[in-house]
């Protein structure tokens, strides 16, 4: 346990010095230039890419958890089948070739980046609320029912708490994603900060490069604390203790 | 107040799980549905609040056929207890208990006086309890709070499955005496289901023997155990069914049916109360722990003194002169 503890102190040591090189180098090599000069830009991109990933993130989860909800009733059971797999084929084809396919079907812009980080984002949110309804305890469910709660409270009062962390987690994990594919959107002219950091590549001018990738870094990292305090505050007290 | 008209139930078609099952349940009565594992207790009792569907025949709850009654709202009259005791994990003691009132749509006081009072009777403090949530009680403790909150909203009628089934032998024996206390302050009409011949005894009123869906006898336990119906009946309760019987009694039925042999003051002898079970002085007078007993009676009294052949006497006036009684 205590070289456990020790060897994780000295990664995290690592890590740090590692965040304040990277930074000290960065900040020297005047390389969030364009930042600075430009900030309208920035701020322009910034919004654009915030934008796209919200709006994108916030369709797949009014869809999918829905969808969850709906797939996990009894009578639905067989649709779980192909919804679930169709959700996967969204997935599993490269993440470059959906936003191909949205273009071809709503031609460029952000509408289409939008459309394709939104079928992107389906299956993390909806494969995490499926599991975690799932793994209520069947035990559970049954006493809810032969106390005489309805399914709509069951689902109220037992199902959805008890798979709130599985939803939430799903949620991080979808949106992080998300934040990261979202530099694609400029591609097929969806903007967003994909802008700075595809010229930097084409320029081979470091200061885009990093002013276009550390943003969306911390965003994710940003999006991804602020979900970890969601769950804290979203899943009952007493499912928290009891993983514990 | 509870009747099995010729009940069946065959699952997918085809598995006769419950067989044509006829009985009926007095008020405030107590029945063991007892038999080996797989015979349809479970079933039988699921039926009655309609979580499984009747097949075939109906059961009646006061008079009203369960079919047609609301389902939802039935059930908030239907005590229900299970083995694996489904306490919402992610609501606390309080909010478990109270789950029903609540969805009835009681006050605020009137549940806050419930709690208290169930949470004393099952023998938790209230307000210890209160804000825990179930993974913080033990095992013995959430099945108490499970019993708790099928009494919340003081229904006529409890279904218990193997309510005590996953308790360790000692707090089993121990939730059971409590249940039995509980039962005499409030007089529940309860299916309880066991595949435990000893429980059975313990428990019940009445017992009602299944094998294979199919009701086999259905009496006091008393006269399962001493006139068992068939082959079956004689084999489940086993060869040591007098020895079992002999839990069915008190040290005081045994001081009103047969005279104690008189006490002289002389030596230590060990004493029993009047309510101690007979199997327990029985095993006491085996063990040689003493070769007789002093009875004493509550205020301390000694009323005479207890031997083996004593008990013998006692348990063979009760197999042959207890008139027959019937279900
Ligand atoms: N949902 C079900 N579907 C099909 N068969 C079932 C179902 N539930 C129980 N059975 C079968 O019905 C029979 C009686 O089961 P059950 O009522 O659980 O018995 P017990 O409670 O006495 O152990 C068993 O053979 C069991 O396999
Ligand atoms: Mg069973």
């Amino acid at each position: 346990m205590k070289t456990k503890k020790r060897i994780a102190w000295i990664v995290k040591i690592l890590f740090w010095l590692i965040v304040i090189t990277f930074f000290t180098w960065t900040i020297m090599n005047d390389m969030f230039r364009p930042i600075v000069e430009d900030f309208g830009e920035f701020t322009h991109l910034l919004g654009q890419h915030i934008i796209i990933v919200f709006i994108s993130g916030l369709l797949a989860i009014l869809i999918s958890i829905p969808l969850g909800i709906l797939v996990t009733r009894k009578s639905f059971q067989k649709s779980e089948f192909w919804i679930v797999n169709m959700a996967n084929l969204g997935q599993t084809i490269p993440s470059l070739a959906v936003l191909a396919l949205a273009m071809g079907f709503l031609g460029i812009g952000m509408k289409a980046a939008i459309v394709a980080l939104f079928i992107y984002s389906l299956l993390p949110i909806l494969q995490n609320t499926i599991a975690g309804i799932r793994s209520v305890d069947k035990n559970t469910i049954d006493a809810a029912r032969g106390i005489g709660l309805t399914p709509f409270q069951i689902l109220i009062k037992i199902e959805l708490p008890n798979a709130a962390s599985s939803i939430i987690a799903g949620i991080r994990t979808a949106l992080v994603i998300n934040i990261g594919t979202a530099a694609l959107a400029y591609l097929i002219g969806g903007g967003g900060l994909g802008a700075w950091i595809f010229t930097g590549i084409r320029l081979f001018d470091n200061a885009f490069l990093i002013s276009g990738a550390v943003p969306v870094t911390l965003l994710a990292i940003l999006v991804d604390y602020f979900f970890k305090i969601m769950q804290q505050v979203l899943v009952p007290k007493g499912l928290r203790l009891a993983k514990k | 107040m509870l009747e099995f008209k010729n009940v069946s139930k065959i699952y997918n078609g085809n598995k006769k799980a419950v067989d044509h099952v006829n009985f009926n349940v007095d008020e405030g009565e107590l029945v063991v549905l007892l038999g080996p594992s797989g015979c349809g207790k479970t079933t039988l009792l699921r039926m009655v609040n309609q979580l499984e569907s009747i097949t075939e025949g109906d059961i009646h709850l006061n008079n009203k056929s369960v079919k047609e009654s609301n389902k939802i709202e039935m059930r908030r009259k239907i005590g229900y207890v299970i083995q694996s005791n489904g306490l919402f994990p992610n609501m606390t003691i309080e909010k478990n208990v109270m789950i029903v009132p609540d969805l009835l749509g009681w006050d605020r006081k009137k549940q806050l006086d419930r709690f208290n009072y169930l949470m004393e009777l099952i023998g938790l403090h209230p307000d210890e309890y209160r804000k825990r949530y179930p993974h913080e009680l033990s095992g013995g403790q959430q099945q108490r709070v499970g019993v708790a909150r099928a009494l919340a909203a003081d229904p006529p009628v409890m279904l218990m499955d193997e309510p005590f089934g996953a308790l360790d032998p000692i707090i089993r024996t121990k939730i059971q005496d409590e249940f039995l206390q509980i039962q005499k302050e409030i007089k529940k009409t309860i299916l309880f289901v066991s595949h435990d011949i000893d429980e059975a005894v313990k428990m019940g009123d009445k017992i009602a023997l299944f094998r294979d869906g199919q009701l086999q006898q259905y009496n006091h336990p008393f006269e399962i155990l001493h006139r068992p119906a068939n082959e079956f009946v004689s084999e489940f309760v086993g060869q040591d069914r007098v020895l079992k019987s002999t839990s069915l009694y008190s040290v005081k039925d045994l001081v009103d049916s047969v005279s104690l042999t008189g006490y002289q003051k002389a030596g230590s002898v060990q004493t029993v109360q009047e309510d101690t079970s007979l199997r327990i002085v029985i095993s006491k007078l085996l063990n040689q722990e003493a070769e007789q007993l002093a009875v004493e009676d509550t205020k301390g009294k000694i009323k005479g003194i207890l031997t083996l052949d004593l008990v013998e006497k006692f348990l063979y006036k009760q197999i042959k002169e207890t008139p027959k009684r019937t279900g």
